[in-house]
This record gives structure tokens, sequence and C-alpha cells, in this order.
């Protein structure tokens, strides 16, 4: 799930696994009462500092989509369907801005890029 | 907040051409401090001078509270440490080794141990000497966390390792701070691994700090802007230009530090035609070098540096 983690990039790594976590509740990769690996096992996993970890688990707590219960580890929060769906599409527009940002730096237009999605898009809606 | 290494005003002279220079440094207790530099900065000395095996010339060393060199023996016995060049007996076996190694502390654990041996597939009746590199390197980190240390010294702990081995190493002081919140300096050039792990990082260079602050801030801080038809000399600003580069026609690529979004209000005041363009994230590696072109001078310059005030 974490494949696309990237120290490098400007977005912290607490940030890109806490968007990521949200994501795979708003898909309904992951549903409620799912458990999470925990903070040792993760941080271990993708080699980064264990308060990183804490620090994504924390955000996705504050915000309730997961619960951290003492000793037990961190689990999926029931996560409303209006919600997801508002998480779904908070993520679609982060998406099409990355798309647009990186049209921009290489000076393709966003009408160009228009043109390109409508041609291509009905080949992709099975 | 309390430090689990503190050298102040430190200063050690190594022969004619290298010295360390009031080397000021502090490793918060509980954090994962990457200590970089590049080849021959004096990272090793540094290190040495820490674990009491060099004499100082002047300034303070304080090691989990301990001032050395006059306490260098209760600071070592709480210490993990990982030398730059393997050193062990090539005539022990691996179980030999380890016997040995567990005499001098009284916190080994031979569950640690024996755990560590069995991740890092280590033969307990291998011969030392026949060790491949990568695995005399994971016999040292071994040696080092089955000691159980309140701070883990490593100075290039991944230095030539294969990519399998080094993964391993990592996430054997990845696992051991999860569980225990041991303080971590680890020494490297390898900035990309420093990237993941630390939450501090230090920069040295020919002997001197030149920059010391959480990985967050480093990170957040260093800027490429994308700058046009700005003036060679420019008034004073609210960030620190660290470099300015010619691009293509009027455009200039600038490196500052310091900078903060709300910044981006200083350009109006330096002309109607002047256009600051983008402004850019750059990486660990990337700011490393920068910071390291800046402290030497390095940089060809249409102005001189612009330092409002320094850091």
């Amino acid at each position: 799930m974490f494949e696309r983690i990237d120290p490098r990039s400007p977005v912290p790594i607490y940030a890109q696994i806490a968007s990521r976590l949200r994501v795979a509740v708003a898909s309904g990769e992951l549903q409620s009462g799912d458990s999470l690996p925990s903070v040792r096992a993760l941080a271990t996993q993708l080699r980064i500092n264990p308060a990183t970890v804490s620090q994504a688990y924390r955000e996705l707590e504050q915000e309730g989509t997961v619960e951290m219960r003492q000793g037990a580890g961190t689990y999926v929060s029931s996560v409303s369907s209006d919600r997801r769906r508002r998480d779904r599409v908070a993520e679609a527009r982060r998406l099409v801005r990355d798309f647009l940002d990186e049209g921009a730096r290489l000076g393709i237009s966003p009408a160009e890029l228009e043109q390109a999605l409508d041609e291509t898009l009905p080949g992709r809606i099975a | 907040m309390s430090h689990a290494i503190r050298l102040q005003q430190l200063s050690y002279r190594a022969g004619r051409d290298f010295a360390l220079r009031a080397l000021d440094l502090a490793v918060p207790s509980g954090s994962v401090y990457g200590f970089l530099g590049a080849n021959g900065a004096g990272k090793t000395t540094t290190i040495r001078l820490i674990m009491g095996m060099l004499a100082s010339d002047d300034g303070t060393i304080d090691v989990l509270g301990h001032r050395i060199p006059e306490h260098v023996v209760s600071a070592l016995a709480r210490i993990g440490y990982v030398p730059e060049r393997v050193h062990l007996y090539p005539m022990l076996t691996v179980e030999e080794t380890l016997r040995q190694h567990s005499a001098f502390y009284p916190t080994w654990s031979g569950r640690d141990a024996a755990r560590l041996q069995h991740a890092f597939g280590l033969r307990a009746d291998a011969l030392v000497g026949r060790l491949s590199k990568g695995e005399a390197g994971k016999l040292m980190m071994l040696l080092a966390l089955a000691v159980r240390p309140e701070l883990l010294i490593l100075d290039e702990p991944t230095d030539g390792l294969d990519p399998v081995v080094r993964r391993d190493v990592l996430a054997a002081i990845i696992d051991y701070v999860a569980e225990t919140r041991a303080t971590v300096f680890i020494s490297s050039h390898l900035v990309h691994e420093q990237e993941r792990m630390c939450d501090w990082v230090g920069v040295l260079d020919a002997g001197r700090m030149i920059a010391e602050l959480p990985m967050s801030e480093f990170r957040a801080g260093i800027k490429r802007l994308r700058v046009r038809a700005a003036r060679p000399n420019v008034a004073s600003l609210p960030f620190r230009v660290m470099s300015r580069r010619p691009v293509l026609g009027q455009e200039e690529e600038w490196v500052v530090c310091d900078w903060r979004p709300d910044m981006r209000a200083a350009f109006d005041a330096l002309g109607d035609d002047v256009l600051l363009r983008d402004v850019e994230d750059l990486d660990l590696e990337e700011s490393f070098v920068e910071l390291l072109r800046t402290s030497r001078g390095e940089v060809s310059l249409a102005a001189p540096l612009i330092a409002p005030e320094a850091a």
C-alpha cells in the first residue's frame, strides 16, 4: 500500500502516509474495524522514523478516520459514506491540480490537456 | 530539552591541513540525528572525540550527561558504537565474538543477540575472518544493538554494503528505536537514507558546522526560486540568498534559505519588471549540495551573498 511513499517529495512523509490511508478508507480498500500495522512494524517496513508513523496515525485519529486503542493497536473507524465521498472528491481534486501543475511546468496549456483527456477517456471507461 | 550529545566550542587540530574549529553540536535525547558531511569533512574525527578515543585541544564534550574524557567509561557502558571500519578478531567464530563482546557489557541481551543473529542469517560457527563484507557489517550492528544502548553512534554504518544488507541493517536500527526510544547519531554521506530516518540534521564541512536544525525545517526552508529580470545588486531581502545562477535569457535560479511563503511579497518591492516565476522544493541531497557550495564559496555570484543576518 505504501509503495509510493517518497521521502524526497516536498510533502512530509507523515502527510503522505496519512493521505494514503485516508484514500484507502474512502475507496473501501480499508474497512471499518480493519487493523493498521503497529507503529514499530510500519516504521521498520518503510525504514522511517517511528515518530513519523505516530504523527500520521495521530492526525488520522484526530479527524476520526482511525481509533488508537491503548495497547491494542490502531483500527479503522466507521466513516460515513458522505465523508468517504468527500475524501474521494478531495483526492481527485488534488490529482487534477498535480496534473495541471506538471503540464504548466512543461509548457502544455490546460486546453491541450483537456483535449488529450477527452481523447483518452472514452477508451478508459469500460 | 536534554541532549544525548553536546559539544561546545570543540577544537581539535590533526596535522597541518585539518582542524575542527569551535564546533557546537547538540543531539536532542530521543532524536535520530543525521550527521552529514562530504568525505574528509571531519565526521569520523568528531565521533572519535565523542567516544574519548582522541583528546580535544579545547572545548567540552558531554555524552549522556557524562563529561568526556574524564567519565568516558560510564558513557561507553551506555553506548552502542559501530565504527567506520570493522574491527573484529578474524580467528573467532561468530558465537565466540558474541561471548567475548558480551563480557564487557552488563546490559548485554542474549535474547536480542540471538534474534538478530537469526534475522541477519549469521551462522554461529562461521569464522569472522571468512565473513563477507555485508555479514561483517551486520555482525557489527548486532554487537552494537545487543548491548541495549541508550545511544547508538554509527559511523557510516551502511557504507559499501549492498542494498539488501543495507535494508536489513537500517530496519534493525528502526526496530530498536521504535522499541526503546534510544537516541541515534548516524554519520553518513548517503543522504537519501538519512532523509527517511532522521528528524534532526547537522552538516559538517571542512571542520565547521554549517547547519544544525530539525529535518522538517531544513526541508521546508531551502528553496529554489526562478526569478526574471532582477538587477545584479538587490536591496535587503527577508530571506537569505545562498546562490544566484543565470539560466536562460533574463531568468536566474536563486537558492535561498529561511524561506516562508509570505515572502513572495518581497519581490514586489524590487521593481515592476522583476518577476518571481516559480518556487521549487529541493530534496535533502540538493539542499545539502547547495549548502556545501555556499559554505565553500564555490558559487560564482552575480552579486555578493546577501545575508541580512547570520543564521
